[in-house]
């Protein structure tokens, strides 16, 4: 009998692996092969221009002397906390504002917190097209409406000063749903005695926010922050479309930077440096996800 | 106690507010859907009224359009079987078996999950130009699967996890291979994370823009690709860009709808550890 259960876990053993392997083989050759390659080349000059400086090992941290002490990696780092602070700032608060006040049992607040999601499950380029028209004087519906007021106030994302928060608040309105869905999900499962415990001993609303519901939500609003976080470091179309970069570089955010070096000026080396610097940080930024997520939020 | 017309009032301020809110935070979308049906050369304007007109889908789709709309149908469903395929038997030897590297595996599936996607389309374009992968639609499915598959192992592992064990071991003691109980008895019984899941994968193929802005150019172009270049003209096409955007938001709301309460586990892909 027990011969015959270790021969059965055996056999269980080989067809679980069996099942595991294909798929571990398909990631292995989409994610860790292209990222091997990326450091390669990220330690060449490549350049289609310059034909064999793909295999040009010479000078092999070039690239990375260049990025890390020439201004306009620097530049794009600070352009790319700005705006991450910004959007994930005012998200966060967004987020947390809204779940408090859609968050109850009645059926018609529950069909209110679907349609907030729009949003964020709208495809980027979607976003991108709507707030371009919101920004562009001459079709935008704001802009008619304070032009009916007598008020003309210039384009904002052609304006130096202005181009940045008008794609933080582009984002803001894009992504505060996710937010929202984490501290929402947090709060339903909350259980009902600290606050009735609360309401009892006099608490205001606001002390029972700080003191009962916020550390309760605060795994949850961690977890949510940083994956806003990483995700900001990626916002591609609404840049794209909304300023492309501009005007000048004010919105040439890191991502955006390493785009427009590999894409529009063909150094491939270069641009790969750039990505393999992001790649490390947003692996920072896991691991501390990793390492919260054990003892935070249990299935959100 | 408060009494409890007051507490009703209060009630109906809170709704209210929140319906406003909503109002508010939609308008730009329910813009965007008026403009796609107003009058060729009136889509600039704000006045109130103007008789609707399919004019902009009618120019779409005499154009090069529905191509496009049908290459990012392809491509996101075509991605979404294939890592599905590929995804669920590891889902479920991932959930059933306590594999040794399993810490290692999921912290993987996070990293691919959070990494920029730059840092993969530059490799994935010097490949792609060296084998004939550029422009083309299994090129587009194979870089889809870069995210697609970490999602379905995450995922479908927890949808697995719930599934009780109970029913599998009286299948074994049957007599029952470990894969032959799983086509039987679990799969079925996973059938809604399944499919929630694949709905999961194809939107998110379906929203990509950078991935097929590099690696498409004319032939395997996909819908969101191709309303930028109703900007590259001279003159914006507006009526045309929010007939195309309108088009392309449509089946991801008709999805979402359908997987609303597994948005947060596919968001987190891999980010929370059960």
């Amino acid at each position: 009998m027990a011969a015959g259960r270790t021969a059965w876990s055996l056999e269980r053993r080989r067809a679980f692996t069996l099942g595991l392997i294909p798929a571990l083989a398909v990631l292995a050759v989409v994610t860790i092969g292209p990222a091997l390659y990326l450091v390669v080349t990220s330690l060449t000059p490549l350049t289609p221009i310059r034909p064999g400086s793909g295999l040009d090992f010479s000078t092999p941290f070039a690239n990375y002397r260049q990025a890390l002490f020439t201004g306009s990696f620097d530049h794009s780092v600070w352009l790319q906390l700005e705006l991450s602070a910004i959007t994930v700032g005012l998200q966060t608060l967004l987020g947390v504002a809204l779940a408090l006040l859609l968050n109850s049992e009645s059926r018609f607040m529950g069909a209110l917190r679907t349609g907030f999601l729009v949003p964020m499950v709208l495809p980027p380029i979607v976003v991108a097209i709507i707030w371009k028209v919101l920004y562009t004087p001459d079709v935008s519906p704001v802009y008619a409406m304070l032009d009916a007021f007598g008020l003309r106030p210039g384009a904002l994302i052609t304006s130096p000063v202005w181009a940045l928060p008008a794609i933080a608040l582009a984002d803001t309105w894009e992504w505060f749903p996710f937010t929202m869905l984490m501290v929402l999900a947090a709060l339903q499962m909350m259980p009902n005695e600290p606050l009735e415990a609360a309401r009892i001993d006099g608490a205001s609303a606001w002390q029972m926010f700080w003191h009962v519901r916020l550390p309760y939500i605060r795994p949850a609003l961690t977890v949510a922050v940083l994956f806003r976080l990483i995700d900001s470091i990626k916002a591609f179309p609404l840049i794209y479309v909304l300023t492309n970069g501009g005007p000048g570089r004010v919105t040439e955010v890191t991502n955006y930077y390493a785009f427009i070096q590999t894409f529009n000026f063909a150094y491939w080396g270069y641009g790969a440096a750039i990505a393999t610097l992001m790649v490390a940080g947003v692996f920072g930024l896991s691991l501390l996800i990793a390492r919260l997520g054990a003892g935070g939020v249990e299935d959100a | 106690m408060r009494s409890a017309p007051r507490r009703g009032w209060r009630r109906g301020i809170t709704q209210g507010a929140a319906a406003a809110l909503l109002l508010a935070v939609l308008a730009p979308v329910l813009w965007l859907v008026q403009m796609s049906f107003r009058p060729h050369g009136a889509a600039l304007g704000a006045d109130p009224v103007f008789v609707p007109t399919m004019a902009n889908y009618r120019a779409l789709a005499a154009g090069g359009f529905p191509a496009s709309f049908a290459n990012s149908l392809l491509a996101s469903t075509g991605s979404t079987l294939l890592s599905l395929l590929f995804g669920v038997p590891a889902a479920y030897a991932m959930a059933r078996h306590r594999f040794r590297a399993r810490g290692r595996i999921a912290m993987w599936v996070l990293v691919t999950r959070m990494a920029p996607p730059v840092a993969f389309t530059i490799p994935f374009f010097l490949v792609f130009s060296d084998i004939g992968l550029i422009d083309t639609i299994p090129g587009l499915i194979i870089v889809y699967m870069t995210f697609n598959l970490a999602l379905v192992i995450w995922t479908m592992r927890g949808f697995f996890a719930a599934v009780p064990t109970a029913l599998e071991e009286a299948a074994w003691i049957d007599g029952a291979g470990v894969w032959s109980t799983f086509l039987r008895v679990t799969l079925p019984l996973a059938a809604p994370g399944v499919a929630a899941t694949g709905i999961l994968c194809f939107i998110m193929s379906w929203n990509d823009f950078f991935f097929a802005l590099i690696l498409t150019r004319t032939h395997a172009m996909t819908a969101p690709v191709a309303i930028v270049n109703f900007m590259q003209y001279a003159g914006w096409e507006w009526g045309k860009i929010a007939a195309a955007g309108v088009l392309v938001l449509l089946p991801v709301l008709v999805f979402t709808f359908f997987v609303r309460s597994y948005l947060v586990s596919g968001a987190l892909a891999g980010g929370v550890k059960e």
